[in-house]
């Protein structure tokens, strides 16, 4: 399941949602914020990517969704991972490197 | 491979799509809000912090925002909504095409029969307060309802008695012979009383109608034309007017012309004084006046109608030999002009309402598969920032482009429809025969364009409705809920089109049966190969004798032609009009009766012997008249089987004796012959008793002479002119004619009326074809993947086409029980149309429904066999 090859460019915003979920549960504004304040403003997550993707992880059953009380008091509903979720973030991570390593020699030597 | 727990989730997503619609839509919202609240913490308002939070997420509601406020937005949006609409139109042209087609035949047929119906039945007659003006008719207690014309003796006691009416007239059929440049002509003349054309208050086209004085004998040598004689046998002269004719050897003067708007009893071509004899005032037992009058101010129908009968039966006490059981019907205009082709039209009326209403229903359809087709593109449209009320807008335009088009087109088939509907209107719907394309017929067609462009939009709009903001974001799910729903009409609309074309059939296969009882009637009489002369001989051989050798001079010179195998005359011919026979009281010898009121009236014809062999009447016993029956030898006669059965049981009438008068007073007749009995006023008339006798010895002037030819008899028309122009170059021949032409003549309305219906439903099956081909198409196309996968688990192709077929056969049935039950109602109203043939007949229901269920087959088979050709292998990689 977790070596099932997934788009590179899909795949990185999957990556970075997995990322900021693993420091806990968080609403779909706020995964957007966290990845743009962690970024320091590169990048910048389009909602109408986002939730497809949310969408897509919660049915390959990586994240779970259910709903819940936001700071200001209103109904949100909360992302976290699951196990499968952890798993995958743990691949996707280590092929994300492999894929970073690969770019730089590339750059470096060519 | 799926997993059980992702499987799972997707079944559950499957199944939850409208739930999880709501719940992303929620959460968008919040997104929305909390964005909003970030700007507005930044500094911002918070109208213009919610503004920049939808700007950041799509961009576009700002846009329309903005746009809206300049207020010219309306007008900018139509442009462009034509424009896109244009565009569509352009690019889907088959869809388009069949669209507008389909609206045009609906709205045209339509907008035809509407000027019809408007024409016959609602256009005020152009009198001065037409509803005020009605007709009286002679009936009869016993048999109400005929309508009988009115005697002269009853008429003036009517007029003297009565006080309902401000004025009262007659018309009495009248003809007039003149000798025109190409020969000898008879005019159809109506002789009218004074308060004729008073009554009418018309206005001439030329001249004026008749003056008071021009009613006192002596003073009546005077005509009024109609504006066809004025046309076509005077060539429109406009020195016309004071102009003196020689009309039945008596010099008459033209003092003007009535439009076509005029009253024209008998189908008169020009109107005379009528001149009263005091011995009229005694006639009672024939009538043969029609009588129009005004109602007096503050009477009503229901009055008048009392007074009437009251008068009636004062008329029933005072003279019992001919009033007994006679009354008197007081008709509105309407009724007595339009009389049974009300029924008609109504009819008919309805039948093409249901072709417009199939023809809605199939663009509905289209226009529907269209949208689900384009929801993609109206998703992205919601996602690029189009308001919903635009799209709905766009859609509404395009419904309307499409609908006014179709309208346009439609003009152009009402206006075909309209010539056609001239040119084959029955007789007794002559209004019909000056139908016009006018101002309420195009009025019409434009509210039918808007009707049918209200129609067709609400399907879509209902698609339209469910396009959400989520669809838009749902990458990957296809058309979900709106497909479902949308297809569920879709099949609806087939279902409705299906049970509204049976109905359309049912009635067209009921007319077409009735029809084909008529024709297979045993009429007693053959019509093809006969050539037949009508003329009235009275006034050129004024004596019995002179008649007499007329009639036997001219047989002999006709069958003396060449190509001629049979020459007879009659005074009375089958399904011709005037109907020119007489009924007259007859006894039997043997059989005593009260009085002789109650002799029966036996329907009673001169004419010879050849006219049973021309005619291919069968003898069935005894003779026929031979030159031996001469005016001095013993009076004969023949009688029908009719007669005979009535009569005289199983004996053998040859040698018994009647009595009856018959051009001289009473006189006791032999028997000589017993011949077959014959339809005489109409194919669908029973067979009457009958009685002939032999002309030399009742010399009656009117003669139609039948010849029997070995060719084609409309050819041979001509040489029977000539021969008859060469025995008398002065007598005019009213009519000449062949009796196929008179038999095609009596079926015309029911010809009209199968004609019309079986068009319209001919349409109806068609449409209803389209109908089930598009929805089949559209669902096998859908559910390509899946015969895909039944495909590669190794069903068989057969069974897939077989799948597809029971699918649209389950359509065509559902239509057809619901098409059955609507027709089982609705052709009640069709019953005075029918003819040996009831309106439940079973074998027109099945013949209808199995015609229906094999176009349902047909029209899927394509569908059907582009399924069963499926390749698993691409199929499965679309999906």
């Amino acid at each position: 399941m977790g070596s099932q090859p997934t788009d590179r460019l899909q795949g990185t915003l999957d990556l970075l949602i997995l990322r900021v979920l693993r420091t806990g549960r968080q609403h779909g504004w706020g995964i957007s914020q966290l990845i743009q304040q962690v970024s320091r403003d590169v990048l910048l997550v389009n909602q109408g990517s986002l939730y497809p993707a949310l969408r897509r992880l919660e049915e390959r059953g990586w994240i779970a969704a259910r709903w819940g009380t936001s700071d200001n008091n209103r109904r949100a509903r909360f992302y976290e991972l699951t196990a499968a979720g952890r798993r995958q973030l743990a691949d996707e991570t280590a092929s994300w490197e492999s894929f970073v390593l690969a770019v730089s020699r590339v750059l470096q030597t060519a | 491979m799926l997993g059980p727990a992702r499987l799972f989730r997707r079944l559950r997503s499957l199944l939850t799509t409208r739930r999880e619609d709501a719940e992303l839509d929620e959460e968008l919202r919040f997104h929305l809000e909390m964005e909003a609240r970030q700007r507005e913490r930044g500094g911002l308002s918070r109208a213009d912090a919610e503004r920049a939070a939808r700007q950041a997420f799509g961009g576009a509601q700002h846009r329309d925002g903005a746009r809206d406020a300049r207020g010219v937005r309306p007008i900018e949006d139509f442009a462009q909504d034509l424009r896109v609409g244009l565009r569509g139109i352009l690019r889907q042209r088959t869809y388009a095409v069949v669209a507008i087609a389909t609206l045009a035949v609906g709205i045209g047929a339509t907008t035809a029969l509407w000027a019809a119906v408007y024409r016959a039945l609602i256009q005020p007659f152009p009198f001065e307060q037409p509803d005020r003006i009605v007709t009286l008719w002679q009936d009869d207690v016993r048999t109400p309802g005929r309508r009988i014309e009115v005697a002269p003796g009853n008429f003036f006691d009517w007029q003297a008695r009565s006080r309902s009416f401000a004025q009262f007239a007659a018309a009495e059929p009248y003809g007039f012979d003149w000798i025109g440049a190409d020969g000898p002509v008879s005019f159809g003349v109506a002789l009218v009383t004074k308060d004729f054309f008073p009554l009418q208050a018309l206005r001439p086209l030329l001249g004026r109608a008749f003056l008071p004085e021009e009613f006192e004998p002596g003073r009546n040598s005077v005509v009024v034309l109609a504006e066809r004689t004025w046309r076509t046998a005077f060539g429109s002269d406009s020195g016309i007017v004071g102009r003196t004719l020689t009309l039945d050897s008596v010099p008459r003067t033209v003092v003007g012309v009535m439009s076509e708007d005029a009253m024209r009893p008998y189908a008169a071509e020009m109107w005379a004084p009528k001149i009263f004899r005091p011995e009229e005032r005694q006639y009672r037992s024939s009538g043969f006046w029609q009588v129009v009058a005004r109602l007096a101010p503050g009477v009503t129908l229901e009055q008048a109608q009392a007074e009437m009968r009251g008068i009636a039966s004062q008329l029933a006490v005072e003279y019992p030999a001919t009033n007994r059981n006679g009354t008197v019907a007081v008709v509105p205009l309407r009724d007595a002009v339009v009389g049974t082709g009300r029924r008609t039209l109504l009819v008919l009326f309805g039948a093409v309402g249901f072709v417009l209403l199939i023809a809605c229903v199939n663009v509905a359809n289209l226009q529907l598969a269209e949208s689900v087709r384009r929801q993609r593109e109206l998703a992205i449209r919601t996602a690029i920032g189009a308001g919903h009320g635009r799209l709905i807008r766009q859609l509404l335009t395009e419904c309307l482009l499409v609908a006014s088009l179709g309208a346009a087109a439609g003009l152009v088939v009402a206006n075909w429809g309209i010539a056609a509907i001239r040119t084959f209107a029955p007789a007794e719907l002559w209004l019909l025969q000056r139908l016009e394309f006018d101002t309420p017929a195009l009025l019409f067609a434009g509210l039918l364009g808007v009707i049918a462009a209200a129609a067709v939009a609400v399907m879509p709009m209902v698609a339209a409705g469910r396009i959400r903001l989520a669809d838009s974001l749902a990458a990957g799910r296809r058309s979900g809920s709106t497909g479902r729903q949308a297809r569920r009409a879709n099949r609806a609309l087939v279902v409705a089109e299906v049970a509204l074309a049976l109905v359309l059939m049912v009635g067209a296969g009921l007319l077409l049966r009735s029809l084909a009882s008529v024709l297979n009637a045993e009429r007693g009489y053959r019509t093809d190969g006969l050539v037949v002369a009508s003329v009235q001989t009275w006034s050129y051989y004024p004596t019995p004798q002179l008649r007499a050798e007329f009639v036997r001079h001219t047989e002999e010179q006709l069958a003396a032609l060449p190509g001629v195998e049979r020459v007879g005359m009659t005074s009375a011919l089958p399904l011709s009009w005037p109907i020119g026979l007489e009924r007259v009281r007859v006894s039997v010898e043997g059989r005593s009766v009260a009085s002789s009121d109650e002799l029966p009236l036996v329907r009673t014809t001169a004419a010879t012997g050849g006219y049973f062999d021309a005619m291919r009447i069968p003898l069935l016993r005894g003779r026929v008249f031979d030159v031996t029956d001469m005016a001095g030898s013993t009076p004969v006669a023949i009688v029908n089987a009719s007669f005979a059965r009535q009569h005289f049981g199983d004996e053998n009438p040859i040698g018994k004796r009647l009595t009856l008068g018959f051009m001289g007073p009473p006189t006791a007749r032999e028997i000589v012959g017993v011949v077959g009995d014959t339809r005489h006023e109409g194919l669908q008339a029973s067979p009457a008793p009958g009685v002939f006798l032999p002309h030399a010895q009742a010399p009656t002037g009117a003669t139609h002479l039948v010849v029997r030819v070995g060719g084609d008899p409309a050819a041979f028309q001509r040489v029977v002119r000539a021969e008859l122009t060469a025995i008398n170059g002065v007598m005019p021949l009213s009519d000449l004619t062949t009796m196929d032409a008179r038999l095609s003549d009596s079926l015309r309305q029911r010809r009209f009326q199968l004609g019309l219906l079986s068009a319209f439903s001919a349409i109806a099956l068609l449409l209803a074809a389209i109908g089930i081909y598009g929805v089949m198409s559209r669902v096998t196309s859908e559910r390509t993947h899946e015969i895909g996968v039944r495909l590669a688990v190794g069903a068989d192709r057969a069974a897939v086409r077989m799948m597809v077929l029971r699918s649209s056969g389950t359509l065509a049935l559902a239509g057809i029980a619901i098409g059955t039950a609507l027709a089982l109602g609705l052709t009640r109203s069709m019953r005075g149309m029918l003819h040996g043939v009831s309106s439940l007949d079973p074998v027109t229901y099945v013949a209808a429904a199995a015609v229906l269920l094999a176009v349902a087959v047909v029209a899927s088979w394509v569908p059907a066999w582009r399924a069963s050709a499926v390749d698993p292998v691409v199929a499965l990689r679309n999906d």
